[in-house]
C-alpha cells in the first residue's frame, strides 16, 4: 500500500465519519442531560429527507440544510414529549421513532409526489478547499479540502467540549443528566432541559443524514442511513461521553468503513458480506472490552418525577 | 417468622421488604382491561393521524382503511395470508414481552430469526434421508436453538461486560441479518438463480397445510401454543414470578434473593429460541427456501407487538394478528387505492409512541 492510497483511505475516513460525527454530537447531548439516544437513527434519516426534499424542491443546498436540522429537530421532539414529559420509556421510545421516521420518509417521498417515488438526483456539495491550508502536504489533502459540513462537524466538536465543560448552562445539562434532583433543588427545570437537548440533539443527527443525503449521495432513498444512527451510538460510548472522544470514535468508525471500501480491491479471501459485518463486530467489541469501565451519565434512563 | 416476613408486617415504608410486599401487591392486582382500552386508544388514535397523512397525500382515508380491511377479510385465502403473516410477530413476540416483563430490554428478535432460518434450512436442505415428520421438527428444533444461541451470546456480553442489552442485540442483529447474506451467496446458495436464495427445498420438510386451498401452514397453532405457554410461565412458575419482581423492581428481587443474571439469561435464550422458531416457520412453511432479506423488520413488529402487550403475554395475540393484518392488508390497500403501504410503518410508530405514552403517564398515576 503506498502513501497516496493511505491519504485517500485517511480522507475517506474523515467524510463516512461526518455524518456519524454529527450524529454522535446530537446523541451526546441528549444523553448528557440523560435521556438515551436510540432514536437518532431516525432523526438522521428525517434530515436526510427533509434535506433532499428541500434541495429537489427549491434548489438551495443552505436551505436544505436548514430544514435538515429542523426534520431532526422536529423527530427530536416527539421523543422528547414522549419521554421527559409523558416519561415513556427511553430506549423503545427510541426504536419506535425509528420505525415511524421510516414509515413517515418512505410514506412522503411517494404521497408528496402524486403515489410514485420521484427520481431525486442532486448535485452533491462539493469540496471547500481553505485557501493555505489545503496545500499542506498530506494534512491539507485529508482535512483542508472537505465539502463544509465536515468543517463544521469538527468545529462543533470543539465547540461543544467548551459549552459541556465552561459554560453555566452546559454545567447545568449535566447536572440534569447525573442528578436531576440536585438539579431540581437548584432551580432547574429538568424536564424543560431534557427536552431543549433532545430536539437539539435532534436537528444535529439531521444535519447528519444531511451530510448522507446532499453530500455523500445526491439522493433520498428508503432507510439510507441503514443503521448509522446505532454506530454514533457505539462511538458516543466508545468516546466515553466526550465529544473529542466521540470524534475518536467516529473516525474509528469511519475508517474500519473506508477500508471495506477499498478491500474490495485487494481480493480479500472473505466476501464482501464477512466485510460489511466489521463495523457492527468492531463496535460490538469496543464496547465489550471498555465494559463497565464506562462512565454513562448517572442518571440516564431514568424519567424525572417531581416529588 | 423470618426477618423479612417480619418486616413486611410492620411494613415501614422505604424498607426493602416493604418494597418487596408493595411489589407483589401491584403484581397481582388485575389491571388487563385498564391495559386493553389504553392500547385501543392508542390504535386508534394512531388511525386517526395517520388518517390525517392519507389526506394530506390526497386520498380518502375511509376508502383507504375499507381496502385494508377488504384485503384481510375478502376471502378465506387472504385471511390465511394475514394469519401468516401474523405469526412470526406472534411468536417472536411472546419471547420479546416476557423480556420486556423483566424489563430486560431485547431487540434482538431480528438477528435470532435470521440465524435460526439459517439452521433450519441447513437442516432442511441436508437430512433428507430422515422421515418427513422428523425432518421438520429436527429443522425446527435447529432454527430455535440457533435462535437461542444468538441470544444467548449477547446476553452473556451484556452479564460479562456490562454493555447494555439493547446495543448488543441491536449490534448483532445486523450481523445475524449479513449472515443469510453470506449463507446465500456462499454454500447455501442456488447456483445459477437471479436473486440470493437458497434452492427449494423438498416436499417433505414443508410445514403441513391446515386449510386446503389456501397457504394456511400450522404455526399459526404454534403461535397459540407459544402465548398459552408464555402465560402460564408469567403467572404461574416461579421463574416467571422471579421475572415479575426483577421487572417491577431490581431492589426487592435482590432482597428477595433473586439471581439476576441467571433469569435474563434465561429468559433471553427462551425468547431467542421463539424467534429462532419464527424463522424456521418462515421459511418451512412460507417461501420453502431462504430468501434474502425475508426477515426485515420482522424483529422490530415484535418489539412492537410485546410492547402493546407488555402487561399480558395473552395480548400478544391480538397484538400480533393486528400487525399482521396491517401489513397483509396495506398490500391491497396500495394496490387498489394507490396509498403508499410504507404507511404500515407510520401507523405502527404512532402506536408504540402513544401506548409508551399511555405506559409512562399509567407508572405515574401509579406512584401517587
Amino acid at each position: 500500500m503506498d502513501s497516496s492510497c493511505l491519504i485517500e483511505i485517511t480522507a475517506a475516513t474523515v467524510r463516512i465519519g461526518t455524518p456519524l460525527l454529527f450524529a454522535a454530537l446530537g446523541g451526546l447531548i441528549s444523553e448528557r442531560a440523560g435521556t438515551f439516544a436510540v432514536g437518532i437513527e431516525g432523526m438522521m434519516l428525517a434530515g436526510a429527507f427533509g434535506g433532499a426534499i428541500a434541495v429537489l424542491t427549491t434548489g438551495s443546498p443552505s436551505l436544505g440544510i436548514l430544514i435538515a436540522a429542523a426534520s431532526g429537530a422536529l423527530v427530536g421532539a416527539i421523543v422528547a414529549i414522549a419521554t421527559a414529559r409523558f416519561r415513556a420509556d427511553q430506549m423503545v421510545t427510541g426504536l419506535a421513532v425509528n420505525i415511524l421516521a421510516l414509515g413517515l420518509t418512505s410514506f412522503l417521498l411517494r404521497g408528496l409526489f402524486g403515489g410514485r417515488a420521484p427520481v431525486i438526483r442532486l448535485p452533491t456539495l462539493g469540496a471547500w478547499p481553505i485557501p493555505y491550508l489545503s496545500d499542506i502536504p498530506v494534512v491539507g489533502t485529508i482535512l483542508f479540502r472537505q465539502p463544509a459540513l465536515v468543517y463544521i462537524a469538527l468545529l462543533l466538536t470543539a465547540a461543544m467540549t467548551v459549552f459541556l465543560a465552561k459554560m453555566r448552562t452546559g454545567l447545568m445539562l449535566r447536572a440534569v443528566g447525573d442528578g436531576p434532583e440536585a438539579a431540581f433543588a437548584v432551580g432547574t427545570d429538568p424536564v424543560m432541559v431534557r427536552i431543549a437537548a433532545i430536539v437539539v440533539g435532534g436537528a444535529l443527527a439531521g444535519l447528519g443524514g444531511a451530510v448522507l443525503s446532499l453530500q455523500e449521495v445526491g439522493t433520498f432513498t428508503d432507510g439510507m442511513t441503514n443503521g448509522r444512527g446505532f454506530i454514533a451510538l457505539a462511538a458516543i460510548i466508545v468516546g466515553r461521553w466526550t465529544p473529542f472522544g466521540a470524534l475518536f470514535g467516529c473516525l474509528l468508525f469511519g475508517a474500519v468503513a473506508a477500508l471495506e471500501l477499498r478491500a474490495y480491491g485487494w481480493g480479500l479471501p472473505v466476501s464482501s458480506y464477512v466485510i460489511q459485518m466489521l463495523p457492527y463486530i468492531v463496535a460490538l467489541a469496543l464496547l465489550a472490552g471498555i465494559g463497565r469501565s464506562a462512565r454513562m451519565p448517572a442518571a440516564i434512563g431514568a424519567a424525572f418525577t417531581r416529588h | 417468622m423470618t426477618t423479612a416476613e417480619r418486616n413486611t408486617g410492620d411494613s415501614k415504608s422505604g424498607s426493602p421488604a416493604a418494597m418487596l410486599d408493595h411489589t407483589v401487591r401491584l403484581l397481582t392486582a388485575s389491571d388487563g382491561l385498564r391495559t386493553f382500552l389504553l392500547a385501543c386508544a392508542a390504535i386508534g388514535l394512531a388511525l386517526a393521524v395517520t388518517g390525517l397523512l392519507i389526506l394530506v397525500a390526497g386520498k380518502n382515508p375511509i376508502a383507504a382503511y375499507w381496502a385494508l380491511i377488504k384485503g384481510v377479510t375478502g376471502t378465506t385465502g387472504r385471511f390465511a395470508f394475514a394469519l401468516n403473516k401474523s405469526t412470526p410477530y406472534i411468536l417472536a413476540g411472546v419471547g420479546v414481552a416476557l423480556c420486556f416483563r423483566a424489563k430486560v430490554i431485547n431487540i434482538g428478535a431480528e438477528g435470532q430469526i435470521a440465524v435460526g432460518a439459517i439452521a433450519a434450512t441447513w437442516i432442511a436442505l441436508n437430512m433428507l434421508a430422515l422421515p418427513p415428520v422428523l425432518q421438520v421438527t429436527l429443522a425446527l428444533a435447529a432454527g430455535a436453538t440457533g435462535g437461542a444461541a444468538w441470544s444467548a451470546l449477547a446476553a452473556i456480553i451484556r452479564l460479562k461486560r456490562g454493555v447494555h442489552e439493547v446495543l448488543c442485540t441491536l449490534l448483532l442483529n445486523f450481523v445475524g441479518v449479513l449472515l443469510v447474506s453470506e449463507a446465500l451467496h456462499g454454500r447455501m446458495g442456488e447456483a445459477g438463480a437471479g436473486f440470493p436464495q437458497s434452492p427449494l427445498l423438498e416436499r417433505s420438510a414443508w410445514l403441513p397445510n391446515l386449510l386446503p386451498d389456501t397457504d394456511l401452514h400450522i404455526g399459526i397453532v404454534f403461535a397459540i401454543l407459544a402465548v398459552i405457554g408464555g402465560y402460564i410461565l408469567l403467572w404461574r412458575t416461579t421463574f416467571g414470578f422471579r421475572l415479575r419482581v426483577m421487572g417491577a423492581s431490581p431492589k426487592a428481587a435482590n432482597y428477595a434473593g433473586i439471581a439476576a443474571p441467571r433469569c435474563m439469561l434465561g429468559v433471553m435464550t427462551l425468547a431467542g429460541a421463539l424467534a429462532g422458531f419464527a424463522g424456521s416457520i418462515e421459511v418451512l412453511g412460507v417461501h420453502y427456501r431462504l430468501i434474502e432479506g425475508f426477515s426485515a423488520g420482522f424483529g422490530f413488529n415484535a418489539v412492537a407487538v410485546a410492547l402493546i402487550a407488555s402487561i399480558n403475554p395473552i395480548a400478544v395475540f391480538p397484538a400480533g394478528l393486528f400487525f399482521g393484518f396491517l401489513e397483509a392488508g396495506a398490500l391491497a390497500m396500495q394496490r387498489e387505492v394507490g396509498v403508499p403501504s410504507s404507511l404500515v410503518f407510520v401507523i405502527q410508530g404512532l402506536t408504540m409512541v402513544f401506548v409508551l405514552c399511555a405506559i409512562g403517564i399509567g407508572a405515574r398515576a401509579q406512584r401517587v
